[in-house]
């Protein structure tokens, strides 16, 4: 069976697009081969990793099973859309200041995972960071700096470090 | 008259702590009727000590909490004579005389042989003892009035051994037995009534389990496709049965406990439950094991304008965008790893709550195994499309009649997520 060239007009990080892609492409590709973003990586490509992990609406999206056809007018978050190299987010930065990548290849997942538990959930405990995270892997063993990074950047959100 | 009926004794505690000796070949046999009675898959929790505790149990009567029965003298079961465990598992009653919940399936394990009793008490006796409080449960009025399970039992706990055959051969007895006694089959996979209780007269004829539809064993199995005693060995023990499905929800720890139990015993279990079976429908079976075997495309959609027509419609691109990549052989170089859905069972129960949960939540590889299983697509599929899919699986590759209720079970699904 033939999949058909669509055109999509995609919300992401603010910006709006248009790609011609077909309608099972996976976002993950749309993202990184048409608007070279590519922050988001391709893991496993199966949805067992965590590493292509970006925000669609209010959720954190597995992007390489997520067909493009599927997005429709949900606004799409990349790491990208938090901040700068210049001015990091406050995420981005709680994660330079923890250290928390060491590879690096799974880190801008777990920021956005990160990012949608606390756009969702201020002040989570750190039992709610855990379990929200927990799809998430990390193969150099970086979990604990990342559950810092998390915990730091809350605190940060709500005023209190 | 009442009150005698309601009322148990208390057994007098244990004289010592501490655990007394066992003999070690005892105990092996109790740790693996205890995999078998699946005594773990509620007694432990993540977050508990082995048989600790704490798991909350929903029944449609309100929460109840299991208990702590490690051998901790205070909190524990190390206080209880063997009398005293033998009578929790056949009668349902506390060392101290008050009755039990029947969340503690005692209504199957007082089938139990007494030598089964006594090895399983040797294996709880001598695991390591941890304190842990029982946490209150809770339960609507007035069902926390524990004197009236007496009631519940007069009506419903049964004594009778079970079912056993002396024209057929001892696995197939062997397999009877684990069934209605250990393992305890019929309290997910049999109808319950108004009270609870499991209904013997549609014994294993489909139940539910944390809101999975938990399928028929008997002549109403859904599977298109007939199980055989290897393939429902294979299933039992690796949660993976190539021709018919993947062990989700529930089911997941049964298998996980039973992996860990005596491969002879499994196999006598599945010898049991596939005679119980019968065939499925010739031509269904015909139908599903070719469409499973050429499954590139399923049957397309209907061609229409009307609301039908167009869900279905949508449920087609659905399946060709988000699931076809894994679930049609022959598409990508890499497709058709995941179960053939024409063969698949959840798109023949009898109602959809399975195969919505499958979509949703995926099936998570169990702790500390490898990703192998499936994603769920709840965050990328939105509910429209998660009904449409339903709709076109069931119309497509189990070519059954609609489902009555499906909106409604999804918006369900959708709740019983936002509650959590």
């Amino acid at each position: 069976m033939t999949t058909p060239m669509n055109q999509y007009a995609l919300n992401v990080n603010g910006s709006q697009h248009t790609v011609v892609a077909e309608s099972d492409t996976p976002l993950l590709y749309v993202l990184r081969d048409d608007l070279q973003l590519n922050g988001a990586k391709f893991g496993c490509g199966l949805g067992q990793c965590g590493a292509c992990t970006v925000m669609v609406g209010a959720d954190a999206v597995l992007s390489c099973l997520m067909p493009v056809s599927s997005v429709g007018k949900r606004p799409v978050k990349t790491v990208e859309g938090l901040g700068t190299v210049q001015r990091p987010g406050v995420l981005q930065q709680a994660f330079i200041d923890e250290q928390a990548a060491q590879c690096g290849y799974c880190i801008a997942g777990m920021i956005m995972r990160a990012e949608a538990l606390l756009e969702a959930v201020p002040a989570p405990s750190d039992e709610q960071i855990r379990s929200h995270m927990a799809l998430n892997l990390c193969r150099c063993g970086t979990h604990m700096r990342i559950l810092r990074a998390v915990r730091k950047a809350s605190n940060k959100m709500a005023g209190k470090a | 008259m009442l009150l005698a009926c309601t009322w148990r004794p208390a057994i007098a505690p244990l004289a010592q702590a501490g655990p007394a000796a066992f003999d070690p070949a005892l105990v092996r046999r109790g740790a693996n009727l205890a995999t078998l009675g699946l005594c773990a898959n509620c007694h432990t929790t993540q977050q508990s000590a082995p048989f600790a505790g704490g798991l909350a149990i929903a029944t449609p009567f309100g929460t109840v909490y299991s208990t702590n029965i490690t051998p901790d003298r205070d909190t524990g079961i190390g206080a209880w004579s063997e009398q005293a465990f033998a009578r929790a598992m056949k009668d349902g009653v506390g060392r101290d005389g008050s009755h039990l919940y029947p969340a503690f399936p005692y209504d199957h394990y007082t089938r139990l042989a007494p030598d089964d009793v006594r090895a399983l008490y040797a294996f709880m006796m001598t695991r390591d003892p941890v304190r842990a409080p029982a946490r209150a449960n809770d339960l609507t009025f007035p069902l926390g009035l524990r004197p009236l399970l007496a009631g519940w039992k007069l009506l419903f706990l049964d004594h009778d051994a079970a079912p056993a055959d002396a024209a057929r051969p001892p696995d197939w007895n062997r397999g009877a037995y684990i069934a209605a006694a250990l393992g305890h089959c019929a309290a997910c996979h049999s109808p319950r009534n108004a009270l609870g209780a499991v209904d013997q007269r549609q014994f294993l004829g489909g139940g539910e389990a944390e809101g999975w539809y938990a399928p028929a064993l008997n002549a109403k199995s859904p599977s298109p496709i007939a199980w055989t005693r290897e393939s429902l060995t294979d299933y039992l023990r690796t949660g993976i049965a190539a021709e018919h499905a993947m062990a989700g929800g529930p089911m997941q720890a049964v298998t996980a406990s039973l992996a860990q139990a005596d491969p002879a015993d499994v196999r006598a279990l599945a010898t049991y439950i596939v005679t119980l079976m019968g065939k499925p429908d010739a031509r269904i079976e015909a139908r599903a094991r070719d469409a499973a075997a050429h499954p590139v495309v399923l049957q397309p959609a209907p061609a229409g304008n009307n609301p039908a027509a167009q869900q279905l419609q949508l449920g087609a691109r659905v399946y060709q965008d988000a699931c076809a990549r894994c679930h049609a052989s022959g598409r990508t170089g890499s497709s058709g790893g995941a179960l053939q859905l024409p063969a698949a069972v959840a798109v023949y129960d009898p109602d959809p709550r399975s195969l919505i949960h499958i979509v949703r939540d995926g099936i998570p590889p169990g702790p500390a195994e490898p990703g192998r299983w499936m994603p769920g697509f709840a965050n990328i599929l939105s509910t429209e499309q998660i009904t449409a899919l339903a709709a076109y699986l069931r119309h497509s590759a189990a070519q059954q009649a609609p489902w009555p209720d499906l909106a409604k079970q999804v918006a369900a699904a959708n709740q019983d997520t936002a509650s959590k």
